[in-house]
C-alpha cells in the first residue's frame, strides 16, 4: 500500500526521456523534477547562451488562471499585472506574469526561487474563488527557452511572425503556430541575453525539441542545461 | 577560324583569360577541374561552367528541342535554354549560371551519339514536314496508331535524366520581414535601397546574380568606359556597409503574391519575404534580332559577350560582327575592340546612332559602320558548331532587306535589337503591360499599392534617369511607411530609343528562329495564325512559344509583332502572353522546404517503446497497436488475441492518453453540457460518469464520450482522440452564441489516462490506492472518485468499453510514467499485460460499442447506429435536435447490426459490401475474430428489414466471393453486463 500524495520523484517533465538518450547529460533536481544541468561542456553551453542555446524548463512550475475574477485574484496576490494582452511583466521574485486575454494569465516560476513561488501560489489556489478557473499549463504545456543573438532568425524558419527584437520587443507575446503546432511565444532577456520562452503542447514536445535543434543547427546552436542558465551571464 | 577549334591544351585556356579588371567574378588564385563530355578542363572559381568552356573555345554545350541544332550560350545569364546540360544527379542545368565545382562532371543532353555528332541533327533536313502543331494531327490515324508512335515519342521528348534513386536534398524556408524590398541591384535598385535605407526603412535588396551592380557590372555606359565602373564603386560601397540594407546575391524574387508576399530562392532555401513595401528594380533583357542562323553557337547577345568579359575575363571571340538596333550595340563594339577582338564591322539596323560620337569613336578605332543594313543570315559550315560569317543587306522596308548583300568572315556575332523590360513580378501583380507603337517601347502601369517600379524596367534607359528613378521609387516607399521625406525633383526627359521596330528579317530556307527553346521559326508564328488563331494567348498554346524553360524572354516580344502584323493589328492590340509565377525554375525541394509533420507521443511512450510495442498512428498521435506475444513474435493477430485474452481472463492495461479531455467549469456548466450532447444531464450527479453523444446540426454523430460530474459546476468530458479538436472548437464556438457562464478547456495533453481492466483489476488497483474504497458497494459501475494511485493525485472512472471490471484512471501528465510503473510493478503478481488499440478494438466490438468515425459516417444518426437510447427525448434543446427528430421519423434506410461467421468462413473486411441481390445495401465497418466467441464478428450496415437477430445478410468479400452471414444481437459478449458491473 502506497501513501497518499506522495509525488516526490514521480514528476518526469516531458522531454526527459528525449534528453536521457544524449551521451553526456548531466541532471539536476528541481522541485519534484530532475532536469537536465548539462548537455555538454561549460565552454560550449556558455557559447551557446551568448549565440543560440536552446534550454528545457519544463520542470519549472508555471499555472494558468483565467475567468472575469482573474486580475483581481493575481493583484490581491501581490502579483503586478500587465497593462494589455499578450504582454508579460516580471515580478520582483523573478517570475513572469503573461497576460495572454483580457481575462487570461500564465504564471511562470523563476529560476531564482526554482518556481517556488508560483508553485505555492497554485497549491493556495486548489479551490478557487467564483469567476476564476485554473488551467493546468504545467502538463499541458512543456516550456522551452531559446537563448542568443539568433534567436529570430532559427524562428524564422519556424514560425510566421516577425520576432526581431525591433519588431517584437521584451514583454511581447505572439501566440503562434512554430514548426505547424500552436506555441505562446513571449520575448524576454536573461540578464543582457535576449531570449524566447516557447510554451508548446506538452505531447508534442518531443516533436519540436529536434526540430528547433535542427533549425539552430547553421547558427551551431545546441542544447543548453540549467547550469547555463544560472552562470551569472544569464544573471 | 572556320570551325570550332578548341584550344590547345588547358594551360592556354587559362592563360588566355583576359587580364583584370575583367573577370569580376573569377578567382584567378583558385584553378578548378571539371570534364564535359568526358574530356577534362580547366577554370577558375567563380566561372560558371560555360564560361569556363568558352574559355577553351568550347561553345557547344547542347542541342535544340525538336532539331537537335547546336546551341551555345546566348544571354550567359541564365535566360535560355542553350545552356541547359545534365549533371549526374540532376538535369536541365543552366551552365551559364550554376557555378563551377571542382571535379565537376557534366555532360550534354538531347541528344543521339555524341554531342558533337547528334545523329538526330537530321531531323533538321525534315522540318518542312514538321510544321507548328504537326503533332495534333499526325499520329492519331489510323485509329490505334498513337500506341505505336508513343514510346518512340516519349524516347525522344524531354532533355534531361533524371536520376530515379536520386535522394533529395536537404531543403528548408524561412520567413523574412522588412520594411523594403529592393529586386534588383542596378543602378536604380542601389539608388533606391540606399534612399530607403537613409530614410530610415530597413532595406532588403535581392540580386539574381553573384555580385551587386547589374548592368553595372558588365555593361559600357560612355565612350569612356569608365562611367558604370565608378558608379558601381561609389554605391555598392555605401550599400554594402549600410547597417539597414540586408543584402542577398544568388538570389531570385520567384513572385509577387499579395501584399508583398515574396518568394525568394537562395541556395537550397526559399525565403518567404514579407515586405510592406515592394520595389522592382528587375531591369530589361537584351533582345535577339530574328534572322537565317540566328541560333548557332557564336551568335549571342551583345551583353552575354559583356558578361563573357567584364565577369569571366574570356574572350568570345576573335573576329566579330555587331548588329545593333540601338546605340548600345556601339559600346559593345568598343568594348570588344578594347579587349583585343577584332570588329569587322558594326551593322545598324538604323540609318544613324542618337549619339553621333558613337559613330566618330567607331571610327576612331577602325570598326566599319554599316548604316541601315541587317545580318540576313549567319554562315556555318557543315558541323554547324560555330558561325562562320554572316551575309550583310541593306534594309529596303520592314523587314525587307536589298537582293544582294556582302559577306564578312567572324567568329562572334553580338546583337540586341532593344530591351525587353523584366515584367513578370508586375504583371503577377496585376500591372498591365501597354507597348507604344511609336516608339517601339513597353510600359507597366496600374501596378497594385505599395508595389513600385524603377529603372529600365519603367522604360527608362538613361543611366541619370534610372538612377533617379530608383531614388523617386524609394521615397515613395518611404512615404507610404509613413515617414515624412519630400519627392525629388524629376530632371528633363531625356528619352533613348533602344527599341528597334522591326529586327526580323525572314529568309526563304527558314531557319530564323524566334523561340530558341522550342526551335520555333518565323513561319511556324505566321502559319499559327493562318491556322486562325488570332489571339497572342491562342497562338502560344497552339505553337507552344514562350512555353520553354525561357518562358518568352525573347520570344514574347517578336511574337506578338508577327501575329499583329499578320492580323493587321498594332502590337498594343494584340498585347503578349500572360506572366505567372514562379519567374525562374523552381525544385521541388524549394517548395516542400524541411518537412514539418507534427506528432504526439503520451507519457507513457518510451515504456511502449521498450516494450517492443508495434506502433500505429491515431490522429496525430502515436499508439501501441499491440506488443509483443509471449513468444516474441509481432504477428498482429496473435499478439492481439493474446492480449484480449489477458483482458477477459485476468488484468490487462492500456494508455488512453490520447483520449480528449475538456474541463467545463462555472455556474451554467450542466446547462452547456445539456445542449451539446444528446442525453440529459442536468441531473447528473456529482460523481457518477455519463455516457455523452454528441451531434451535429444535421443530426449526425460526430463524437462520444464520457461525461464525468466532479462538482455542481466541475464536468470533465472526455471526447474521442482524433475529434477533440474539432469538439474543443464546436463547445466555442456554440458558446459564443448562448453565451453561457462557464469556462472551457481543452485539457487534452494534461492528462494521462490508463484503463485497467479485467477481473483482476480491483485486486491491482487496491495495491496502490488507500483513499478510494474500490469495492463494487462503494464504487459501483459508471461512478467517479478523486483520490491518489500510487501517491499519484487521479481521477477514477468505473466505465466499460471493453467489457470487464475496469477503471480508467487520469492523472497529470508528469505522472502518468511513473503511474505505469506502479501499476506494471503492482500488477505483475496478478499477470498483468499491456494490451493495445487493436486488443481494444476487439475486446469493445465484442461488447457491441461503436467507434465514432470507424462505424459511423457523414451519414450516421443516432437511431441507426443503435444509440437511440442516449437520446433524451423530453429535454427541449441539444444541438442537432430538430434534425435527429426529423431522421428518426422517417423509414429508415440503413441499420447498423452486429453479424457472426463461423470460425472457419472467410474474414470480410472493413469497407466490404452488404448485399441485397445486386444491390448494395450498406458495408462492413468492424470485423474480427473473437478467441472468446470462436466466431468471426463484426458490425455492418444492412439493410432495416435485416436488423432482426436470425436474419441473413450476404457479404462481399475478396475475391468477389459471397458469403452469407447471421444477423445476432448485440452485444456479442456478455449481453448482461454482469462483467463489467462486478
Amino acid at each position: 500500500m502506497t501513501t497518499q500524495n506522495a509525488t516526490t520523484g514521480l514528476s518526469r517533465p516531458p522531454l526527459n526521456g528525449l534528453h536521457a538518450e544524449r551521451p553526456r547529460v548531466e541532471w539536476k533536481q528541481l522541485g519534484d523534477a530532475e532536469i537536465p544541468a548539462r548537455f555538454s561542456g561549460p565552454t560550449d553551453e556558455g557559447f551557446r547562451l551568448d549565440h543560440c542555446g536552446l534550454a528545457d524548463l519544463s520542470a519549472l512550475p508555471r499555472f494558468g488562471l483565467r475567468g472575469p475574477q482573474a486580475a483581481a485574484a493575481l493583484a490581491e496576490r501581490g502579483y503586478r499585472l500587465p497593462d494589455e494582452p499578450n504582454r508579460c511583466r516580471i515580478q520582483d521574485d523573478g517570475s513572469r506574469l503573461a497576460r495572454l486575454s483580457s481575462t487570461e494569465y500564465l504564471l511562470l516560476g523563476s529560476l531564482t526561487d526554482a518556481g517556488q513561488r508560483v508553485s505555492m501560489t497554485a497549491q493556495d489556489w486548489a479551490t478557487l474563488p467564483p469567476g476564476c478557473y485554473s488551467l493546468p499549463r504545467q502538463d499541458s504545456h512543456a516550456w522551452l527557452v531559446l537563448t542568443g543573438a539568433s534567436t529570430a532568425r532559427v524562428m524564422a524558419k519556424l514560425c510566421g511572425v516577425d520576432l526581431d527584437a525591433a519588431a517584437f520587443p521584451a514583454g511581447h507575446i505572439a501566440q503562434t503556430s512554430v514548426a505547424r503546432i500552436d506555441a505562446i511565444v513571449i520575448r524576454d532577456a536573461l540578464g543582457e541575453l535576449p531570449c524566447l520562452h516557447l510554451l508548446v503542447d506538452s505531447a508534442s514536445a518531443a516533436y519540436l525539441w529536434p526540430a528547433l535543434l535542427d533549425a539552430m543547427q547553421e547558427f551551431d546552436g545546441g542544447p543548453l542545461g540549467l547550469d547555463a542558465l544560472l552562470s551569472p551571464a544569464a544573471a | 577560324m572556320s570551325r570550332y577549334e578548341p584550344l590547345d591544351d588547358a594551360a592556354d585556356a587559362v592563360a588566355s583569360r583576359l587580364p583584370a579588371p575583367m573577370g569580376s567574378l573569377i578567382d584567378r588564385e583558385r584553378p578548378l577541374h571539371f570534364t564535359f563530355e568526358g574530356e577534362t578542363y580547366r577554370g577558375f572559381a567563380g566561372d560558371s561552367i560555360a564560361s569556363a568552356l568558352a574559355a577553351h573555345g568550347r561553345l557547344v554545350l547542347s542541342r535544340s528541342f525538336k532539331y537537335h541544332r547546336p546551341r551555345g550560350a546566348l544571354t550567359l545569364a541564365g535566360q535560355d535554354a542553350n545552356t541547359l546540360v545534365q549533371l549526374p544527379d540532376e538535369p536541365n542545368v543552366l551552365a551559364d549560371v550554376r557555378r563551377l565545382e571542382d571535379g565537376l562532371s557534366v555532360t550534354g543532353q538531347n541528344y543521339s551519339g555524341s554531342l558533337d555528332h547528334d545523329r538526330d541533327m537530321r531531323l533538321g533536313k525534315f522540318a518542312r514536314f514538321m510544321p507548328v502543331g504537326f503533332y495534333y494531327r499526325a499520329f492519331y490515324k489510323p485509329r490505334g496508331a498513337w500506341k505505336r508512335w508513343e514510346p518512340l515519342i516519349r524516347r525522344k521528348a524531354g532533355l534531361g535524366r533524371f536520376d530515379l534513386d536520386a535522394r533529395g536534398s536537404y531543403h528548408d524556408k524561412a520567413y523574412l520581414f522588412t520594411d523594403v524590398m529592393v529586386v534588383g541591384s542596378g543602378p536604380a535598385g542601389l539608388s533606391a535601397a540606399l534612399t530607403a535605407a537613409e530614410g530610415g526603412a530597413r532595406v532588403l535588396l535581392v540580386e539574381q546574380q553573384p555580385q551587386l551592380g547589374g548592368s553595372l557590372t558588365y555593361a559600357r555606359f560612355d565612350i569612356d568606359g569608365r562611367r558604370g565602373e565608378r558608379l558601381r564603386d561609389e554605391l555598392v560601397s555605401v550599400v554594402a556597409r549600410h547597417p539597414s540594407i540586408r543584402v542577398m546575391c544568388d538570389a531570385t524574387c520567384n513572385g509577387w503574391f499579395t501584399d508583398n508576399y515574396l518568394p525568394v530562392i537562395q541556395g537550397r532555401r526559399m525565403f518567404k519575404v514579407r515586405a510592406k513595401e515592394c520595389i522592382v528594380a528587375s531591369g530589361s533583357f537584351d533582345q535577339p534580332a530574328i534572322f537565317r542562323n540566328n541560333d548557332l553557337p557564336g551568335v549571342m547577345l551583345a551583353s552575354a559577350a559583356q558578361r563573357l568579359m567584364r565577369h569571366y575575363a574570356v574572350k568570345p571571340g576573335r573576329r566579330a560582327v555587331v548588329l545593333t538596333g540601338n546605340d548600345d550595340g556601339y559600346l559593345a563594339a568598343l568594348d570588344l575592340h578594347e579587349q583585343g577582338i577584332e570588329v569587322a564591322a558594326l551593322a545598324d539596323m538604323r540609318p544613324s546612332p542618337e549619339n553621333p560620337a558613337l559613330a566618330e569613336a567607331l571610327a576612331a578605332a577602325g570598326i566599319p559602320v554599316r548604316a541601315e543594313q541587317t545580318v540576313y543570315e549567319a554562315l556555318h559550315d557543315k558541323s554547324l558548331h560555330r558561325v562562320t560569317g554572316v551575309e550583310l543587306r541593306r534594309i529596303v522596308g520592314t523587314g525587307d532587306v536589298a537582293d544582294q548583300g556582302q559577306r564578312i568572315d567572324c567568329d562572334l556575332l553580338c546583337m540586341t535589337a532593344g530591351y525587353m523590360p523584366v515584367y513578370q513580378l508586375l504583371c503577377q501583380a496585376g500591372g498591365r503591360l501597354r507597348y507604344d507603337d511609336e516608339a517601339a517601347e513597353f510600359s507597366i502601369s496600374g501596378l497594385p499599392a505599395h508595389l513600385h517600379i524603377a529603372g529600365s524596367v519603367n522604360a527608362l534607359h538613361d543611366l541619370d534617369r534610372v538612377s533617379e528613378d530608383g531614388v523617386r521609387a524609394a521615397t515613395e516607399a518611404l512615404r507610404a511607411l509613413g515617414h515624412d521625406v519630400p519627392m525629388p525633383q524629376r530632371s528633363a526627359p531625356a528619352p533613348r530609343r533602344v527599341n528597334h521596330p522591326w529586327p526580323i528579317f525572314p529568309h526563304p530556307k527558314g531557319k530564323a528562329f524566334v523561340d530558341f527553346d522550342e526551335d520555333l521559326q518565323i513561319e511556324d508564328i505566321l502559319n499559327a495564325t493562318r491556322h486562325g488563331y488570332r489571339d497572342v494567348q491562342l497562338v502560344k498554346r497552339f505553337s507552344t512559344v514562350g512555353m520553354g524553360p525561357s518562358q518568352g524572354r525573347h520570344s514574347a516580344l517578336p511574337t506578338a509583332r508577327l501575329v499583329a502584323r499578320a492580323t493587321d493589328r498594332s502590337v498594343s492590340e494584340t498585347g503578349v502572353t500572360t506572366a505567372r509565377p514562379p519567374f525562374t525554375a523552381e525544385t521541388l525541394g524549394h517548395l516542400a522546404g524541411r518537412g514539418f509533420d507534427p506528432f504526439r507521443l503520451t507519457p507513457m511512450h518510451r515504456r511502449h517503446e521498450a516494450l517492443g510495442a508495434h506502433m500505429m498512428p491515431a490522429g496525430h498521435w502515436r499508439r501501441p497497436a499491440y506488443y509483443p506475444a509471449t513468444d516474441g513474435s509481432l504477428a498482429r493477430e496473435r499478439c492481439m488475441q493474446e492480449e484480449a485474452r489477458q483482458v477477459r481472463e485476468k488484468v490487462g492495461m492500456i494508455d488512453v492518453s490520447t483520449l480528449g479531455g475538456l474541463e467545463i467549469r462555472g455556474p451554467d456548466a450542466a446547462e452547456f453540457i445539456n445542449r451539446l450532447y444528446t442525453f440529459g444531464f442536468l441531473k447528473q450527479p456529482v460523481g457518477r460518469t455519463r455516457y455523452a453523444v454528441m451531434t451535429s446540426e444535421q443530426g449526425v454523430v460526430i463524437d462520444d464520450g464520457v461525461s464525468c460530474r466532479l462538482a455542481e459546476d466541475h464536468f470533465y468530458v472526455t471526447a474521442t482522440t482524433s475529434g477533440v479538436t474539432n469538439v474543443h472548437r464546436s463547445m466555442l464556438q456554440w458558446n459564443a452564441r448562448w453565451r453561457l457562464d462557464v469556462d472551457i478547456a481543452n485539457v487534452t495533453s494534461a492528462f494521462a489516462a490508463i484503463n485497467l481492466a479485467g477481473p483482476l483489476s480491483r485486486q491491482v488497483l487496491e495495491t496502490l490506492c488507500d483513499d478510494v474504497d474500490l469495492s463494487a458497494e462503494a464504487f459501483p459501475y459508471l461512478e467517479l472518485r478523486t483520490g491518489h494511485v500510487a501517491g499519484i493525485p487521479a481521477r477514477l472512472l468505473r466505465v466499460g468499453f471493453v467489457g470487464e471490471l475496469g477503471y480508467e484512471i487520469h492523472v497529470p501528465s508528469r505522472y502518468g510514467e511513473a503511474l505505469w510503473d506502479r501499476l506494471m510493478e503492482a500488477g505483475a503478481a496478478f499477470g498483468l499485460r499491456p494490451f493495445g488499440v487493436e486488443a481494444q478494438r476487439l475486446l469493445r466490438l465484442e461488447k457491441g460499442h461503436v467507434i465514432i468515425g470507424q462505424d459511423t459516417d457523414g451519414m450516421s444518426h443516432p437511431e441507426e447506429i443503435g444509440l437511440g437510447w442516449a437520446v433524451n427525448r423530453k429535454k427541449p434543446f441539444f444541438v442537432g435536435r430538430r434534425a435527429v427528430d426529423i431522421l428518426a421519423a422517417q423509414p429508415q434506410k440503413r441499420r447498423l447490426v452486429g453479424f457472426r461467421l463461423p470460425a472457419s468462413s472467410a474474414k470480410p473486411r472493413e469497407g466490404q459490401l452488404v448485399l441485397e441481390g445486386e444491390t448494395i445495401t450498406g458495408n462492413v465497418t468492424s470485423c474480427e475474430y473473437s478467441p472468446t466467441l470462436g466466431a468471426v464478428i463484426g458490425l455492418a450496415y444492412a439493410a432495416p428489414e435485416k436488423a432482426a437477430p436470425g436474419s441473413q445478410i450476404t457479404l462481399r468479400v475478396d475475391g468477389g466471393q459471397e458469403i452469407t452471414a447471421e444477423v445476432v444481437a448485440l452485444p456479442f459478449f456478455d449481453p448482461d453486463n454482469t462483467r463489467q458491473e462486478l
